[in-house]
């Protein structure tokens, strides 16, 4: 089969998958409903993106680039979460590696779908901008080409680049899970920071290559003197607007080329993602491995006795129940060794900052994984028809998750006599215990509940 | 009196109609399945465990009519589906005890009825590793030793002895055996052959009709 034929397949099947999934249809609604939110209103009612602390005036540019803006920026990590939850997550991976079809192909079949249903999302986003520029825009006549324009060429690079990060994620073994959404969240924060911190450089193509996002040039190359300070998200902002000519900045020297080059990198990368591919089976566990798989090792089972009667139903189920979902959360060795360190962590530490902090990540590590083994539909199947209900496991996790963050944080506020530690920490675990239950349990992975938290917690971390 | 009693029970996926007015009891004792397959087989059996609903007609559990009877029945169900998602990060032990606190069993006692089970079937050197090491082989023996955990009035078994070597779907068959004196047991089997001595009756699922085989 040739390369050609296996990309064509693969392309088919995963948008056969996609057209079938209910979520594709929900995701298609973000930008039309999305639209009225992502563009700045003097009531502050909506994104805010401010230059020198105003809100420029809403031309059709200005709308466009607005509109992608808030997709190359505070929209990526939740078009990751999409990518990596949907219904193309399963990939008959068993048979496809021992294919001898080529990876590369697959790969950006794979990749070409992610960017269609990618692109669908931005064509309705499209739409809605149409809609909304004739609704709000009294500046100047709208141009439709105009928003348009300014949309795609800001945010089709980005998201084809997010495509690129999926498959490239999806071809490693210690990247296709935790770890991966680990390193995006890192990803997304650089691909924010390094073109703010940019932003100063001469126009042109080397600067413009620094910001994948692509917000940087269009807001400052025009921006009136003094006011390149530009701000995006939530701001408070000054009373009228400034004009800002938009257009100047996309058309300014090297930005279309850089983001041009951005596409090119991104199908660059997603070819290097079936490059590098590695098998669900390691072929030889290096001595990281070992040892890992050592540190979470338990010891021997004790011996059977075929005799043991059968075990009765117990006089306090739910104490049962809590006990079972504390040790399962934590129970492994590696993680009662890293429980252990948060814990010293907020006894030596600012507990703020660095206890807190600590046990938080233990938190969200620990407890989205278990919650996304349990709540896998095949399972939950199963535990539908135990006496004990699911809701009931889930009220025991979330209590379960409460009692981690109040060890952790005990050594602390015994050793300091401050009992507020262990408020912030019932406050916090509890936080990340409902978000990891309710997520795992309506998407049936613990993925996305551990992305929404590292967000969270590096919010947390930093503020 | 049986423990378990279908009456005109009518289950379809849309316009696939799998069972139609089913009628059947099932007493203590061994209950064997047969019959093609996609029969309806194992939708009978969800049935019977309450993983799914009917679409028409009545189920009683010890003679009260579900849903009212739903919460006793799952008290002291055992239910060994064909396919389970199993929770690839936890051990078979870990597993075995979250099934426990599902059951609401005594959690020191389940574990040891736990690793006399998984040694009656060849898993107890398995039981500390992580499920995502497991074979086919040694997941369905999961999934049937959860089942048998505790003590079930009634057992749901969707070919417990599927991807298993002949000796130990014997030793399997032995277990079910055993509990089979004092519970209904329901399970499809390729070994019906086997078992079919030991059971109370051997019931035939085609066509949506469930007759005696």
């Amino acid at each position: 089969m040739s390369g050609v034929a296996v990309a064509r397949s693969s392309l088919a099947s995963a948008l056969t998958r996609y057209r079938r999934s209910w979520g594709l249809w929900l995701v298609l609604l973000v930008g039309p409903v999305g639209a009225r939110f992502f563009v700045s209103r003097d009531d502050g009612s909506a994104i805010v993106i401010a230059v020198g602390d105003h809100l420029p005036v809403l031309t059709s540019a200005m709308l466009g680039v607005s509109l992608g803006i808030v997709v190359s920026t505070l929209l990526l990590p939740v078009a990751f979460l999409y990518l990596r939850a949907n219904t193309t997550r399963t990939q008959p991976w068993q048979i496809e590696e021992v294919s001898a079809a080529s990876r590369v192909a697959i790969t950006l079949g794979r990749f070409g779908a992610d960017v269609i249903v990618l692109f669908g999302v931005l064509a309705g986003l499209n739409l809605g901008g149409w809609l909304l520029g004739w609704l709000i825009i009294d500046a100047e006549p709208v141009s439709l080409w105009q928003i348009s324009f300014a949309l795609w060429l800001v945010a089709a690079p980005a998201v084809m680049g997010l495509a690129a990060i999926r498959q490239l994620f999806d071809a490693l073994p210690w990247t296709r899970r935790g770890l991966g959404d680990f390193l995006y969240l890192w990803v997304w924060l650089g691909s924010i920071a390094v073109p703010a911190a940019a932003d100063k450089m001469k126009a042109g193509f080397a600067a413009n290559m620094f910001d994948f996002a692509g917000f940087v040039r269009p807001m400052v190359f025009a921006a009136p003197a003094g006011g390149q300070d530009f701000a995006i998200g939530g701001a408070d902002v000054l009373p009228g607007r400034v004009a800002l000519d938009v257009m100047a900045g996309l058309l300014s020297p090297g930005y279309a080329a850089s983001r041009l080059a951005w596409a090119a990198i991104a199908v660059a990368v997603a070819v290097l993602a079936g490059l590098i591919y590695r098998p669900h089976r390691p072929v030889r566990a290096g001595w990281v491995s070992r040892t890992w798989t050592r540190l979470q090792a338990r010891a021997a089972p004790p011996r059977a006795d075929p005799q043991a009667p059968a075990a009765h139903v117990s006089r306090v189920p739910l104490t049962g129940l809590l006990r079972a979902e504390f040790a399962l959360i934590g129970g492994a060795r590696v993680m009662l060794v890293l429980a252990a360190a948060a814990a010293l962590a907020g006894l030596l530490g600012d507990y703020r900052h660095v206890g807190s902090a600590a046990a938080n990540l233990w938190l969200v590590f620990a407890m989205t994984a278990y919650a996304g083994q349990v709540e896998a539909r095949g399972l939950r199947g199963l535990a539908m028809t135990m006496p004990l209900s699911p809701g009931l496991r889930r009220a025991a996790f979330v209590g379960a998750g409460l009692g981690w963050a109040l060890v952790m944080a005990l050594p602390g506020a015994l050793w300091h006599a401050d009992v507020a530690r262990l408020w912030l920490a019932l406050a916090t675990g509890g936080v990340v215990a409902l978000v990891a239950m309710v997520l795992s349990a309506v998407s049936g992975s613990g993925f996305a509940a551990r992305m929404l938290l590292l967000i969270a917690w590096y919010g947390y971390l930093s503020s | 009196m049986a423990l378990l009693r279908l009456d005109s029970v009518r289950k379809s996926y849309g316009r696939k109609v799998v069972l139609d007015a089913v009628s059947v009891e099932f007493p203590v004792g061994l209950t064997l399945l047969t019959g093609p397959s996609g029969a309806g087989k194992s939708t009978l059996l969800r049935l019977l465990a309450t993983a799914e609903r009917a679409d028409r007609g009545t189920i009683y559990w010890d003679g009260v009519a579900l849903p009212a009877a739903r919460a006793a029945l799952r008290a002291t169900l055992g239910y060994a589906p064909q396919a389970v998602d199993l929770p690839e990060d936890l051990t078979a032990r870990e597993f075995g005890r979250h099934i426990a606190a599902l059951k609401g069993l005594d959690l020191a006692m389940s574990d040891a009825q736990f690793l006399g089970l998984a040694d009656a079937v060849r898993l107890h050197a398995d039981v500390n590793f992580r499920i995502a090491s497991f074979s086919g082989g040694m997941r369905r023996r999961l999934i049937f030793v959860q089942a048998l955990l505790g003590q079930p009035q009634l057992l749901a078994l969707d070919e417990p002895t599927a991807e298993l070597d002949i000796e130990t779907a014997r030793k399997l068959g032995a277990l079910i055996v055993a509990r089979a004196k004092t519970a209904a047991v329901v399970m499809t089997t390729h070994l019906a052959d086997e078992l079919a001595p030991h059971a109370v009756q051997v019931l035939r699922v085609d066509g949506g009709m469930v007759v005696p085989a």
